[in-house]
């Protein structure tokens, strides 16, 4: 049984992009727009949380760590359920499914992102915080202009890294018929029935490219940023 | 906003969820099982002296971690299935009553067998990543020693350097373990019958959506708990946590007494 | 193949022409150097001379780019598998940083090689490390784990290690090195000890005084050359190479050596 590439070729446009032609962005361009938002949005969520957990030891830090590890203790698809029907519930009216698969990712890896940037901070030398402290500078100060942003120059591999597990991630939005790319190459397969191999493998293929090429940017970003420092 | 767990907790939704704990636990098991025998054979394919065989490893391993899992099983389901021979499939198809759990939960079907191959090999590639970090992160001097005092390579790997890698490991593989019981719920997109199927079940049933999601999320967290406390148990290095909780950064300390 | 008994009055390690490069840069370039049984030789140098580059060249942690290291006259360059492993077996090796097993105990870590590279049979193996562990002073520390033990008891539990395989030669690089000042005392004990007892010892190390009293002779490497080899007392005395000369004023005087 030889590959037909036909069925591929004859649904590339929607494969690619959904219905953007009457408004709907689907397929990859879907999954990507998703990823930006739910990536920018679990950074802004996650660093902040990060740095408290860092410098509150004690009881914040516990409650910051437990809250992180009961997001990521249940399965992704039920914190997207969740957002979906509670958020709603609690503030009235309805939300988009894409919207709601978006927050539910953000709020997922922005746990990912907390643990990070904790563990970033904690591998910088005492000795960056105890040189400004010494010099007068203020807790805050030490933090934002000192410690920081050295952590988030040797985060940036950890963070490209999340941000490809979010790419993956987006394809979960089937449970909600969002039309994601993983969505999309379901439904062309059960219209079409006979070329399964042909689409998932193709399906698979648009994901590892841009998977594997964030991985590779992100390593080169991490060489250059620890080279320019030292 | 009013709860009715009732509506959840007894009658059909009640053996449903029954069944879907069962099947969660079965495909974990399944899925554990071939994930640990796979990261054998790519742990093996990594460490030979042979080129091609590592370099076999960091394709498979690249693929695999760069695509999501749910693409994977899809494939697996829909495409390599009907790859097998006709007889093997037919076979499967058939009522097993040896192969089938109480609770009427059939292993040898064609969702089950396709869940358990792509989480196992899924899984694999990840716990054989971590089993690889652990083994980077003993000291190079540990091999040094070792070969100064004529061990042969295999013999600095089985005695020296293994030992010190999976006890590095151990707290990273147990977690890919327990993601791999959460993502078994994945296998509800190929019609597996697990807890996340069910519960969409009794959903569309009687519109109790808040009940059921609570319960899934409550047995998936309880399942995790159980399986993390067992497997941390054997735990060689059993670092404690609160030590973690309790060690204050540099700059509150300092800033503050001053 | 030699028969018999090798010849005492041989040399036991034999440098020939020893040339050794990490890419383009050269290291070791052409050392010659003879070392008889029974010899202590302490080796030093500045940083980057080559110095723990040369020891490492003789059990092969490195291998030569040209030239070759007799050992009992036998030509060491091209050895591999088993023949290689023996040859390592015979060697002891003290690391800088101990490099002590560190999932195993104290009397493990003897034990282990005794065990899987010569075979020995378990009670002999204990005996040996029950026996040494005695020798280095660390009788009662024989269950701990290296993480238990401080940096002196860790380093003579290594020196007990390399004993345990009744080697033919000992080499050391920079054994105190890595040590707080209280505990090289007790580490320099040991190896003055072995030193003493006629075992063939090639001693990197930057400690002048254990070199004055317990070197046969005292060989000054820098830049991958030997520029001086001699006796202490004509070393400290009266040294022939300015460079040598140099060095030694820096390390017994640091604040008057360097451009005074």
């Amino acid at each position: 049984m030889l590959f037909d590439p036909n069925v591929i070729l004859n649904n590339l446009d929607y494969l690619l992009w959904g219905r953007l032609a009457q408004g709907e962005p689907g397929g990859l361009l879907l999954t990507v727009l998703i990823s930006l938002v739910a990536g920018v949005a679990s950074l802004a969520l996650g660093i902040p949380m990060g740095l408290l957990a860092w410098s509150k030891p004690g009881l914040i830090r516990a409650a910051l760590f437990w809250w992180a590890d009961l997001i990521r203790g249940i399965p992704l698809i039920f914190v997207i359920f969740w957002v979906y029907f509670l958020v709603p519930a609690l503030l009235g009216g309805s939300m988009p499914s894409a919207l709601s698969v978006t927050l539910a990712l953000a709020w997922f890896t922005s746990a990912a992102v907390m643990h990070s940037t904790f563990a970033g901070l904690e591998a910088l030398p005492k000795g960056q915080g105890e040189a400004a402290i010494a010099s007068g500078m203020s807790q805050w100060q030490t933090l934002r202009w000192v410690l920081l942003p050295q952590a988030l120059r040797n985060l940036v591999p950890s963070f490209v890294s999340l941000f490809a597990s979010l790419i993956k991630d987006t394809s979960l939005a089937f449970i909600l018929n969002v039309p994601e790319l993983t969505m999309v190459a379901s439904q062309v397969n059960n219209r079409t029935q006979l070329y399964p191999s042909e689409i998932f493998l193709f399906t698979g293929a648009l994901y590892f490219v841009l998977c594997s090429g964030l991985s590779w940017a992100g390593q080169r970003l991490g060489r250059s940023a620890t080279e320019g420092s030292s | 906003m009013t709860f009715d767990w009732t509506g959840v907790l007894s009658g059909a939704p009640l053996i449903w969820l029954q069944t879907g704990v069962v099947t969660t636990l079965a495909i974990t098991l399944a899925a554990s099982l071939l994930a640990s025998l796979l990261t054998l054979v790519l742990l093996a394919l990594r460490l030979s002296e042979r080129k091609l065989a590592r370099a076999l490893a960091s394709s498979v391993t690249e693929l695999f971690r760069n695509t999501p899992l749910l693409v994977q099983i899809l494939f697996w389901y829909f495409g390599a299935y009907n790859l097998l021979p006709r007889d093997w499939r037919d076979w499967i198809n058939n009522d097993h009553p040896w192969a089938t759990l109480p609770g009427n939960v059939p292993l040898l079907t064609p969702e089950f067998l396709a869940s358990a191959w792509g989480l196992g090999m899924f899984s694999a590639v990840f716990i054989a990543e971590e089993i690889r970090a652990g083994l980077q992160a003993v000291p190079s001097g540990q091999r040094e020693a070792a070969i100064s005092q004529g061990f042969a390579p295999w013999q600095v790997l089985r005695f020296v350097l293994l030992p010190q890698a999976l006890a590095n490991a151990y707290q990273p593989v147990v977690g890919q373990y327990l993601n791999l019981m959460k993502l078994s719920s994945l296998a509800t997109a190929i019609g597996l019958a697990e807890i996340t199927y069910q519960v969409r079940q009794i959903e569309s049933y009687n519109s109790h959506a808040l009940e059921a999601f609570a319960v899934g999320t409550l047995l998936y967290l309880a399942i995790g708990l159980i399986m993390g406390r067992a497997l941390l148990h054997f735990d060689p290095k059993r670092r404690r946590i609160k030590k973690l909780l309790h060690a204050a950064p540099v700059i509150s300390e300092a800033a503050d007494a001053v | 193949m030699p028969i018999g008994q090798p010849d005492p009055s041989l040399p036991i390690i034999q440098f020939k022409d020893v040339r050794k490069s990490f890419g383009d840069s050269p290291v070791i370039q052409g050392v010659e150097l003879s070392v008889k049984r029974g010899e202590v030789v302490v080796i030093c140098g500045p940083s980057g001379s080559g110095k723990s580059t040369l020891i490492r060249l003789v059990n092969r942690l490195e291998s030569l780019t040209n030239g070759d290291i007799l050992i009992e006259g036998e030509s060491t360059a091209g050895l591999k598998g088993a023949a290689l492993r023996k040859l390592r077996s015979d060697i002891g090796f003290v690391f800088q940083q101990f490099n002590l097993y560190a999932h195993l105990t104290a009397h493990e870590n003897i034990t282990l090689a005794l065990d899987k590279v010569l075979g020995l049979p378990k009670a002999e193996a204990d005996g040996r490390a029950n026996d040494l562990l005695a020798r280095v002073g660390l009788a009662d520390k024989g269950q701990h784990y290296p993480a238990q033990l401080s940096g002196g008891q860790q380093q003579r539990v290594a020196i007990a290690r390399t004993l345990a395989m009744q080697p033919k030669i000992l080499l050391f690089d920079e054994p105190t090195s890595a040590l707080d000042p209280e505990m090289i005392g007790e580490v320099l004990a040991v190896i003055r000890q072995l030193a003493e007892s006629g075992i063939t010892m090639l001693v990197v190390t930057h400690e002048m005084g254990f070199a004055r009293e317990v070197a046969d002779r005292v060989v000054f490497i820098d830049q991958g050359q030997i520029i001086e080899d001699a006796p202490p007392a004509q070393f400290f005395g009266a040294t022939r190479h300015p460079r040598a000369q140099r060095f030694l004023e820096q390390l017994l005087s640091p604040l008057h050596g360097a451009g005074a």
